[in-house]
């Protein structure tokens, strides 16, 4: 893992949060490498001991926030809570599951009822 | 509270832990004025699986009643209490209505055989055919008796009675015998010894000391509650989400005019465990039936609802 390119940029809050290593790692190269969005940054949740990312899609100049999990985890309606304060107050933020098999699914989580589209 | 004010309330008939209304207008009024629907749980007795036709009682999800209860829109009457022992003028006076009511079904049936028989002899052509009806069965009747002769010598002596009971056993209208229908009223308050006015439970509390009512009773259902009347209040029709996978559908306005928009999970603490894929799950289910999912977590401390919506994102 250390010669992946991405490493030098993941190497702080891998470190500082081990148990949510793999996933950070595994979202970060999906949004980078295949999802190719720009100007691609990392945050430090510490209310939510994990690293966050944030960047835009190619087509758009609108900041969208990756909050990356592994399937094991154990979530609460209060850490998603707590990611959107650190993260801002973004109108919504995505979930990214990683699982062992390599495979990644993001949903889309806002606060507040939204009607979903049409 | 007086009894006047009790009187303005709508009376819910609770029994084993269920509240019932019987009351059409007050199950219009629930409907139309406080956006409460529950769920019409009466059925054609020979056909009880089928769901086109349903009636009264209206049961209640607890939830609901809760909110009435605590908005003193409905009271809680403890209906089986409130049936007491009927004395002995009481039984006689009832006995002797039901009586007069056998006599009226009695003398209807037998006014109408008789309009009947009228009718039915007055037309000429009935009675040219009646008569070739007769023909008919007698001669069918002795061939039936020659048949069982042929067959079996032994038995040719019971054939003719036989052969004249099934003649006789085709009746051509339906001769009064005395029968009667025995009707049940839906509600008893037409009984004298009905009274709920000591039964009767104007606040949860109250209710759940008289040991009749026990929603809510641990967090999960404080919870619900909470979710409900935060939804209620925000002018949101709820009904139940077990199609959907979830607690309740969320609808914008009567469900009758509007297919819902959401479907709710109640997250009984913000502290829960949630599950990823308690999410992907939910979400894909939502996006799948052009719902969102809605995650509304309670605050057992803050005693409030907190919402999260979740949707596919579209990518990956």
């Amino acid at each position: 893992m250390n010669q992946h390119p991405s490493y030098t940029v993941l190497e702080p809050l891998m470190a500082k949060y081990p148990r949510a290593s793999g996933s950070l790692f595994q979202a970060y190269n999906d949004i980078v490498y295949a999802q190719e969005w720009c100007d691609v940054e990392v945050v430090d949740l510490e209310k939510c001991a994990r690293g966050a990312i944030k960047g835009r899609k190619k087509s758009s100049n609108v900041d969208m926030h990756i909050v990356p999990c592994t399937l094991s985890e154990k979530l609460s309606t209060q850490l998603l809570n707590d990611a959107f304060v650190s993260l801002g107050e973004p109108s919504e933020i995505y979930l990214a599951t990683t699982s062992e098999d390599a495979s990644i699914v993001y949903y889309k989580i806002s606060t507040g009822i939204v009607k979903p589209p049409m | 509270m007086s009894a006047d004010e009790q009187n303005s309330k709508i009376p819910l008939r609770v029994s084993n832990n269920t509240a019932y209304l019987w009351n059409v207008d007050d199950i219009a009024k629930l409907r139309s004025k406080h956006h409460i629907c529950g769920i019409l749980t009466g059925t054609l007795p020979h056909l009880s699986q089928q769901n086109a036709f349903l009636g009264i009682p209206l049961v209640l999800l607890p939830e609901e009643v809760v909110l009435l209860v605590e908005n003193g829109i409905v009271v809680l009457i403890d209906d089986p209490t409130a049936h007491a022992q009927p004395n002995l003028v009481e039984i006689e006076s009832w006995n002797n209505e039901q009586q007069a009511l056998f006599r009226q079904q009695t003398v209807a049936n037998e006014a109408k055989f008789a309009k009947q028989e009228q009718s039915r002899s007055l037309s000429e052509d009935a009675i040219q055919k009646r008569k070739e009806r007769e023909e008919r069965r007698r001669l069918a009747a002795q061939k039936l008796a020659q048949d069982v002769n042929n067959d079996n010598g032994l038995f040719s002596t019971e054939s003719e009675p036989v052969t004249k009971e099934a003649t006789l056993a085709t009746p051509q209208s339906s001769i009064p015998t005395g029968t009667y229908t025995i009707s049940i009223p839906a509600s008893s308050e037409e009984y004298q010894w009905y009274s709920p006015h000591h039964a009767t439970f104007s606040t949860i509390e109250s209710a759940q000391k008289a040991g009749i009512w026990t929603y809510p009773s641990n967090l999960n259902e404080r919870a619900r509650c909470g979710v409900f009347r935060s939804l209620s209040e925000q002018g949101y029709f709820m009904g139940s989400g077990v199609k959907f996978g979830g607690d309740y559908l969320v609808y914008p306005g009567d469900p009758l005019r509007y297919h819902s928009h959401f479907v709710a999970t109640v997250i009984d603490s913000p502290t829960q465990t949630l599950r990823p894929m308690e999410i992907i799950a939910h979400g894909r289910l939502g996006t799948a039936t052009k719902k969102s999912h809605l995650l509304c977590t309670w605050d057992d401390e803050k005693k409030q609802v907190s919402y999260l919506s979740i949707e596919w994102a579209s990518f990956g």
